[in-house]
């Protein structure tokens, strides 16, 4: 069954987001989820265009209030 | 289709383009392109060892807002850049000299071999290329 690793990354600048999201890419198996909370909004779109040009699988992108729920699964 | 390689000449002291040549060396090698960083002339005086850590980034608003916001700091991007992706990162061998400087006056773990300027142009040929 897949795991879902949180990362906390609300108050950091980009591209800290997405560079802490990478390196968890590296600590979990095909098929864990990472979910990364960002206050962001660049990573908001960094992330997806990562996820599409490296060939993972983007769940569900989700505002809450001040900061963003970013889900992105691990797919090679 | 595999991406061009990014070839990033940095020659500035000043901490904005310091920050953006490690953003852009750092997004780019772990979004699987190869990167090769060239640092020369001013550029590469904030790599030294024993640069004072407070006295390490020259510039003016911009670059107090980075330190004062704790925006990511640009050698550490450098580092995790090296880490999670392909990224190169040469001392220029002209301003190595000049300075008196060899690999161990360097920060650590971040630099390959000291190039020089004719084989970084020649090989860039074959990329991108950003001058900051």
């Amino acid at each position: 069954m897949a795991e879902r690793t949180a990362i906390d990354a609300r108050g950091a600048f980009c591209p800290e987001p997405l560079m802490k999201l990478i390196a968890t890419f590296q600590l979990i198996e095909i098929g864990d989820e990472i979910e990364i909370l960002t206050t962001d909004k660049g990573s908001v779109n960094d992330i997806p265009e990562w996820v599409s040009k490296v060939g993972h699988t983007m769940g569900d992108v989700t505002e809450m209030g001040d900061h963003w729920s970013v889900v992105v699964i691990k797919a090679k | 289709m595999e991406s061009q390689p990014l070839y990033i000449l940095l020659c500035s002291e000043q901490h904005e383009k310091i920050q953006m040549a490690a953003m852009m060396a750092a997004v780019a090698a772990v979004s699987e392109r190869k990167v090769y960083v060239f640092v020369s002339m001013g550029a590469i005086i904030p790599f030294g060892k024993t640069t004072d850590l407070a006295d390490r980034y020259k510039g003016g608003v911009f670059s107090d807002l980075l330190i004062e916001k704790k925006a990511p700091d640009a050698i550490e991007l450098f580092k995790q850049g090296k880490r999670l992706g392909d990224l190169t990162l040469n001392p220029c061998s002209m301003v190595m000299d000049i300075l008196a400087w060899d690999d161990g006056d360097l920060i650590d773990d971040l630099f390959d071999e000291p190039l020089g300027l004719t084989k970084f142009l020649s090989d860039a040929e074959t990329g991108q290329f950003i001058t900051l």
